[in-house]
């Protein structure tokens, strides 16, 4: 089983005894012992997750290493969360996820709700209507411009976001977009709050305190 | 540690980076700023004509008005910087100027005014309000000189002035530097503080990232002379070109 550790807010080790870990590539800042890297553009979820990440785009530019020993990594000075999954599914943004191993399962899931709502998710985060799931039980790591921290949603307490803060969920939830886009914004006046993903349900959603897509 | 409407901190930091406002009636806040909120919330732009009674009270600048919007309702409302840090401040019967990007929200119970140095706001009265910087920030007290670009503002005191330092600009290499490009690495030129007060710096030299005073320069062509206009525009060609 591959050990993780923070060595601090921004660099994490796995400890490697022969299985493999998928990172985001270009995070591998050091290693020792005998380790193998090797691209990998779908982490561990077979033909079939492959051929569905190229067709919705939803697209991980992963790196596996497997053996013996220790890898560090680090992703532009951004802080490193660990996540411990224990069955649940975790949902992320792909370009949020820093580094998990074979067992989470990944794959791809739809999120927009369809039609107009669909559309202005992918328009608001960047990122598309697709989102990177994984399944199982273990540790993975994600990264956050600033520390990431966890919010609650319970059934009479949803929450609101900035799709752009948005790293992750688990639980469940289910997501929509809500807009304040009245006759004001096409007069060029909206408050710059315009588009906010509303999660209800029972779980856990993750966000950072900066705005994806901003000047790093 | 996961945070629910009941566990986070009342009008605190969640972590350096983030904040946390109870907010129970209105509240100025920068455009972008909100990264989530519990509750029920609602945001509007200053223009929308909802809030006349309350801009014309306390947000008496026109120039900053599309960058400011009304937060209005019961609820916790997070905000975040682009990863800068964050922190609160009261101000009992102040006069607070801050750079007007790091300003991140304010209690209408405060007056925000255009301060006439470019690119600052004034804060006057009570209330509490939410500043931005990179870095922690650190106080100091007058007789003091400050880099322009470390500075975040200045409370209960009089306008800075600008101090040069002649030795620095008078050697051989000042003199190059002056002809080879006008980016002055701020060792030279100074904002020079007297008087009785507090000033606030933030531990870097770089301003907020992503962050211009592009409305307070625009705002100030208006009052130049044609030729004036003339050279203005051929000083911009010239420093596009050298980009």
């Amino acid at each position: 089983m591959p050990q993780y550790s923070l060595i601090n807010s921004k660099m994490l080790s796995i400890k490697l005894h022969g299985e493999e870990v998928y990172a985001k590539r270009g995070s591998m800042i050091a290693y020792t012992g005998q380790v193998d890297f090797a691209p990998s553009s779908s982490g561990s979820e077979g033909l079939g997750g492959r051929a569905m990440r190229s067709v919705t785009g939803e697209q991980m530019s992963l790196m596996s290493a497997r053996g013996t020993g220790e890898v560090l990594y680090a992703f532009y000075g951004l802080h490193v969360t660990l996540i411990q999954l224990s069955g649940e599914t975790f949902f992320a943004e792909s370009e949020s996820l820093l580094a998990y191993d074979g067992r989470l399962r990944s794959g791809t899931q739809f999120m927009g709700s369809g039609g107009m709502q669909g559309m202005l998710r992918g328009a608001a985060t960047g990122s598309g209507l697709f989102t990177t799931t994984l399944e199982g039980a273990g540790e993975l790591a994600i990264v956050s411009d600033g520390d990431s921290f966890a919010l609650d949603v319970t059934h009479d307490r949803p929450i609101f976001v900035d799709p752009q803060a948005y790293i992750g969920h688990r639980g469940q939830l289910q997501s929509n977009i809500v807009t304040d886009v009245g006759w004001k914004s096409f007069v060029g006046q909206s408050s710059g709050e315009s588009y906010q993903l509303k999660f209800t349900g029972l779980g856990t959603v993750y966000i950072q305190a900066a705005e994806r897509g901003g000047n790093r | 540690m996961i945070y629910n409407a009941q566990n986070l901190p009342v009008n605190g930091n969640i972590n350096s980076y983030s904040f946390c406002m109870d907010v129970t009636g209105e509240m100025f806040i920068q455009k972008g700023k909100m990264v989530a909120y519990y509750g029920a919330l609602k945001f509007e732009s200053l223009s929308a004509g909802a809030y006349d009674v309350l801009v014309k009270e306390s947000f008496n600048s026109p120039l900053y008005m599309k960058n400011f919007v009304v937060v209005t309702g019961r609820g916790k409302l997070i905000l975040g910087d682009r990863g800068n840090h964050i922190a609160s401040y009261d101000l009992e019967d102040g006069n607070l100027t801050v750079r007007s990007t790091n300003v991140l929200g304010f209690e209408p119970s405060l007056i925000c005014q255009e301060s006439t140095v470019p690119g600052y706001l004034t804060l006057l009265g009570t209330g509490k309000f939410l500043a931005s910087s990179n870095g922690a920030v650190h106080f100091l007290e007058p007789p003091v000189r400050v880099d322009e670009d470390a500075l975040l503002g200045w409370a209960d005191m009089p306008s800075p002035s600008y101090r040069y330092d002649y030795s620095y600009m008078r050697g051989m290499s000042g003199m190059i530097r002056s002809f080879v490009s006008n980016r002055s690495s701020g060792e030279e030129k100074q904002l020079d503080f007297t008087g009785q007060g507090t000033i606030l710096i933030q531990s870097s030299e770089t301003g907020l990232v992503g962050s211009t005073n592009l409305e307070t320069i625009v705002s100030q062509t208006s009052s130049l002379q044609q030729h004036e206009l003339q050279q203005l525009s051929t000083h911009l060609q010239g420093l596009m070109q050298n980009r």
